[in-house]
This record gives C-alpha cells, structure tokens and sequence, in this order.
C-alpha cells in the first residue's frame, strides 16, 4: 500500500489552512453549502489531490461554460460512476509510479457524488471501490436530498413527505414521497468490514469537517464521507439560514454525526451530547417548518416525522445509526 | 401579420414562478384576441440558480405559420417589451460565465418599452440602465420587489401587475379586454382582475431618447470558439494564491478570471471593521471564497466574487458587524476595506447611514416560516 500524506488534525477553527484550492467563480445557488463542502473539503487535503466529479451540481456549476473554480486538477466522471473513477485514478497513480513514469508520491484521490450519483446509481461502483483495499482513495457523498441540478427530483436522500417535482403534494394525496430517507454511511460500513474509515460530516461545523476528510486520507485504503448539505434551492429557504439548517438537522437528531475507525463507532458534536443526554434533541417542527418543502405539512405528519425520529434514537439498536433491535429484547 | 416578443428578466427560482405566471398568462391572453402563442424559458439559464439572472419569453404571432418561423430562432434577439421583475438589474444583467454584463435593454426594440418593478424613479434608474442607440420607452410598476421560492409562492399580485402594465404599453400584443377575461378564467379570482385593470390604469411609459441613461461600457469577454478551445476540452484551472494583494501576509485567493459577480447578487455585506473580533467564521463558511485576508487578520469581501447569500451575516457573533445590504446602494465593485483604511470616520459614517436605512427595508430572499408571505403582503399594503 502507498504511504499517505502527511496531514495533521488541525486544533482550533484559526488553524484551517488559509490556501484555497476550490476558489470563486463558480455557478452555485447563493447559499450554496455544498459548494462550502467541496471548499473545506480541498482545504483540508491540500494541493496534491486529484478531484474527481460525477455528474451533479458540483459538476455542472463548477465548470461553467469553459472555465472553472479548481485550483488542484479535476476531473468529470459519468453520474454513477465516482467509485470506478476514484479506483481506477488511484490504480493508475500506483502503475505510473511503479513502473517510474511518475516521481513517488502520495497524491490523495477525492472522488465525489451527489445523493443521485452515489446512494442511488452509483452505490454499486462506490461498493466496488471500497472492497478495492490496496488503493487510498476517499469518497466523498454530497448530499442535498434531491437531483438538485435538474430542479430537484427526488433521489434516495430525499426524506420522507418532502416536496421534489417528482412527489408534489396534491389535494388528494399530500404526502407524495412515502420513502424514508437511505441510511448510506451505515449500510457502507457494515457492508465493508475492511474499510478502515466511514463517518457523516456536515459543513457548518467547518473544523470537525476539515478534521474527518483528513483522518479519511490518512488512514489507508478506500474511505467514504457522507455530507448533508442544505440546498435553499430545493429545500426553499432564504440562502442565508444554509448554516443554520445544517446545525439544526443535527440538533433535532434528523442527521447524526460520527465517525466508524475500524469497527468502532464514535458520535461528536451535538450527535454525542445527544446520546449521552447532557443536551434534549431539538423537535423537528424547528427543522422542519423553516422550509418551503415542507411547508405542506399537517400537525399530524409533523408528529409522524417526529415519532420516526425518536424511534431511531431510542429502538434502534445503535441509536441514529443502525436501524436494528434484538426480537427477544434486551 | 406580426410577431410579438416578450421578455421577462428576473432572478432565478426566486422570481421563476412570478415569470412564468407572467408569460403563460400572456399566451393564454392572445388566445382570446385569436392570436397563436408560446412561452418558454432560455435554455441557457437552466438549470437555475437561486439569484442569478434568468429570462423567460412569450412570443404571439397572428397565424401559426408565423408563430413556427419564429420558433426557428433559438431565442428572440430583440423584443417588444422587456419586463424587469428586480429592478437591481437595471445595472445589467449576468448569466453564465463568459457572458460578462448585458444592458438589461439590449434586446429592446427601437421603439419597444422597457417595464421595470421598482420603488425608484425613472432618473434613478436611468442612472444604472445603459444608454442605448435608438430610442424606447421606460416604463415602472411601482412595487416592492417580490421574492419567494421553488415551492411556496408570493402571490402579492406582482404578475398581475406585470400584465396589467404590459396591455397598457404593447395593447397589439394582447388586448387589456383579453387580459382580462383570461385571468378571470385562468384564476376566478376578481382581486386580480382588478389589479390588472388598475395597473393598466395607472402605467405610464417615459420616452428614453438615444444615448440616455449609464454611459459606461458594460464588463465583457471574449467568447472561447470551439476552435480555441484546447484538445479534449481541457480547462486551464486557476492559479493558486497569494499573500494579500501580492504581498508576503494576509491572503488572496487566486480566482475565476472570466466569471465575476457584478449583478448575480441583489444585496452585498458591509462590514465594520471597527467591531470585528477576527473569529475567521464569515471567511470559513463563505461558499464563495469571497473573503480577501488582510495582513491584520481583517476579513475583505471581494465583491467580483460575492453573490449575496447573507451566510456571512447569518453566522457572525457580533451585532451589527456585517450586515446586508440592497444593491441598489451601491456602484461598482470597490473594495471596503480600502475605503476604511483611507478614511476611517468617513467610512463609518457611510456604514452607519446605510445599516440603518436597512433596517426599514423588507427586501426577504425567499421563505422563512409559513405564514410569512402572507405577513409581508399585508406590510406592503399598508404602505
């Protein structure tokens, strides 16, 4: 296995590297937070990564009409493939140096996926990649909770009851989207056992991101982010309250944050102050009443969401995390 | 005998509903005067993004036969009326990267009218809209500017108003009489008939004679031919940055040469910088990279790189640190903090003024809470 670069966890929010690598000029939203994602993302690893895209947003607003706000050399790969392209970019580095057509040195390859692109047509390249445990690689899942590019159909991200063009709530039935949201970060872990590194990230908490995609890099083998982005395009809410959304998701324990090394699960942030009970879970009616998608919503299905969410928290058998309990009971 | 075009320019997914509101009720209008039409949006401005400037059109021709030839355009090149729905885009509008600033009449007619929503008068906005060749008709509904979002809309009449104003000024196009039937029709509800009679009423076009209005040469670029693009489509990336301005401290991104902001945002921060704590929070959670670092450790928005979100505002601890501020307040793109480090007194004087003049307006960016748009209306009524 190639050796990693050398990237400290970086202590206190005025020591994130000032460098930008994923600079202005680009085609987002106002407000766009997973424009921020891909942001911290770069910073975090530095000028010696490889960036590849799949088909999205952060595709399609980022290399808009023959220009581009990448510093560090990126590249477009087809919406499900991100997994393919990261291990096939990773293999190639490792051939080129082995056969010494390219000078030894760990280059990070960072490949990313909208909730299109990797939770539903890439989730089986993206399961290839990381069985694929010789290479180092990250990818990197973010997630809007909608085809947000092409005005906001719904995808595998997207939560129960949310308005998408694909489920708009009519007269007769209000409810059009009755899935629940994909449990992605989980099922990869579980699914993987070699993956030395799995966790969920949210861009409003800039240090703990910065923190997760370097400890991600600097393990070894395929690892996998998972991001919730507030998008005020398809969620609708005024692009200024994007940071507050991305807390509040996780202080109504809605989005659950934690890192998988190596088997073992840790929470962090308010997710941890949550589980050991030191704070109260925020009611989702907070979260759920600042967006327009939502803005169909009876006090009933209010409740329902709520009682969905406390279920996870307190019957699963991992709280917010695996969606399991023992039939005999504990 | 004829061909109509009709633009409508406003900001994209805030304002997408309200235009096409606006050019779908025009087509349904011509209907009922026999005429044949189509409305559609500009395929180059999908998808759209929150803020940044879009169009939609609605063309109407007397017989199909017509109506196909001009469908055979890819998108109108001039138009009889342009209809404005923000009237912060009178400095220009700013689309895809490469497009630079169009005057926002560019496509308007010799002899066509230009509608512009807005609180201002026509001086006022002839100072941002630039000067044209031939001369035209300005035309303004006054109202507040009208925001919401993807899903939940403002009715605050602000389409009906449009339409009102557009029969008063192009009645060939469609008939005030039509107009009126087919909103009836369309939507069965007699408050807003009325407000199309009433703005009929009361819209009044201002002639613009040629050479009036913004003297300065719009920001432009070269367009890349598909000759001059390199092998493979490869795109030169940017290049890395600096300390500040060049320096040996401080901060400046390298960024996107041929896609700058000027009118993709509608407010911009102003910032004390009196009152900074220096906690680096509105630079860390900036999607834009629009924050220059001072060799002080001060936080320079780049307005050639800001697009408006108010994240930076939002996530400040300090009151009144940076605020956000309508654009129509401002020309040009200069940068605050060398107007503070010139002149401190004056600059927070100008700060002051201008912070508190904000607090009176109710210029939102789409949805809050439920319930809020229907607050806002009644606000605006009483006005």
């Amino acid at each position: 296995m190639a050796t990693v670069q050398d990237l400290p966890q970086v202590r206190g929010v005025k020591n994130i590297p000032m460098e930008e690598l994923y600079s202005s000029g680009h085609r987002t939203c106002q407000g766009c937070e997973s424009a921020l994602v891909m942001r911290l993302m770069i910073k975090a690893a530095g000028p010696r990564t490889i960036v590849l895209g799949s088909t999205g947003c952060m595709y399609v607003a980022n290399t808009t009409y023959y220009s581009t706000p990448w510093v560090v050399p990126w590249m477009h790969t087809q919406l499900g493939s991100s997994g393919s392209a990261a291990t096939g970019t990773a293999a190639g580095l490792a051939s080129m140096m082995r056969k010494g057509k390219m000078q030894q040195e760990p280059i990070n390859v960072i490949a990313f996926c909208g909730d299109g692109g990797g939770m539903d047509m890439g989730l089986s390249a993206i399961s290839g990649a990381l069985q694929h445990d010789e290479y180092n690689l990250l990818i990197l899942c973010y997630d809007n909770e909608s085809y947000a590019n092409t005005d906001i159909q719904a995808s595998g991200g997207t939560p129960w009851g949310a308005n998408t063009t694909f489920s708009p709530p009519g007269k007769e039935t209000r409810i059009m989207n009755t899935r629940w949201k994909k449990n992605m970060a989980p099922m990869l872990a579980v699914g993987h056992p070699n993956v030395r590194y799995v966790a969920t990230a949210c861009g409003s908490y800039g240090l703990d991101f910065n923190n997760k995609i370097r400890r991600a890099l600097t393990i070894g083998g395929p690892t996998f982010i998972h991001s919730i982005d507030p998008c005020p395009k398809g969620w609708d809410y005024d692009p200024k309250y994007s940071h507050e959304l991305g807390m509040l998701s996780i202080e109504t324990g809605i989005w659950v944050q934690y890192e998988i090394i190596d088997g073992e699960l840790t929470l962090n942030g308010p997710s941890r102050a949550i589980a050991k009970g030191i704070r109260k879970r925020k009611p989702v009616e907070d979260y759920l009443m600042r967006q327009g998608r939502f803005a169909h919503f009876t006090p009933e299905d209010i409740k329902y969401f709520q009682n969905r969410v406390d279920e996870s928290w307190e019957k699963w058998w991992l709280p917010g995390v695996i969606p399991i309990s023992s039939a005999q009971g504990e | 005998m004829a061909t109509l075009a009709v633009e409508v320019v406003y900001r994209g997914i805030f304002q997408r509903t309200l235009a096409r509101n606006i050019v779908r009720n025009i087509v349904f209008a011509a209907r009922k005067d026999g005429k044949i039409g189509t409305a559609f949006g500009r395929y180059g401005d999908s998808p759209e993004r929150n803020g940044i400037p879009a169009k939609q059109f609605a063309i109407v021709a007397d017989t199909p036969s017509e109506l196909e030839e001009s469908l055979a355009v890819y998108e109108a090149t001039n138009v009889d009326v342009t209809i404005n729905v923000d009237d912060t885009m009178c400095k220009g509008i700013e689309s895809w990267a490469w497009y630079g600033l169009q005057p926002i009449n560019e496509l308007t007619k010799s002899g066509g009218t230009l509608i512009v929503t807005s609180r201002q008068d026509a001086d006022a906005l002839l100072e941002d809209i630039h000067q044209k060749d031939s001369p035209y008709d300005l035309a303004i509904i006054p109202s507040t500017v009208s925001f919401s979002g993807l899903w939940v809309y403002k009715d605050d009449h602000t389409d009906m108003r449009a339409l009102g104003a557009l029969c008063k000024v192009c009645p060939e196009m469609v008939s005030l009489g039509a107009m009126l039937e087919s909103i009836k029709e369309q939507t069965g509800s007699d408050t807003k008939v009325a407000s199309v009679q009433r703005a009929h009423d009361r819209t009044t076009g201002r002639p613009v004679e040629p050479g009036e209005g913004n003297t300065e040469t719009p920001f432009s670029f070269d367009l890349p031919g598909w000759k001059t693009m390199e092998e493979g489509l490869v795109i030169r990336g940017v290049a890395a940055g600096t300390g500040f301005r060049g320096g040996e401290e401080g901060y400046t991104p390298g960024r996107n040469e041929v896609f700058k902001k000027w009118s993709t945002r509608s407010m911009r921060p102003v910032i004390n910088f009196d009152t900074c704590i220096k906690c680096t929070l509105c630079w860390l959670q900036c999607p834009d990279t629009c924050f220059d670092v001072t060799p002080d450790g001060l936080y320079d928005a780049n307005m050639e790189a800001c697009c408006g979100c108010g994240v930076c505002e939002a996530v400040c601890p300090v009151p009144d640190c940076v605020t956000m501020v309508g654009e129509g307040e401002f020309n040009g793109n200069d940068s605050q903090w060398d107007a503070w480090t010139a002149d401190k007194d004056g600059y927070n004087k100008w700060m002051t003024v201008l912070v508190e003049k904000q607090k009176d307006e109710t210029r939102t960016h789409g949805f809050h809470h439920i319930g809020q748009y229907s607050e806002e209306i009644t606000a605006a009524e009483e006005v």
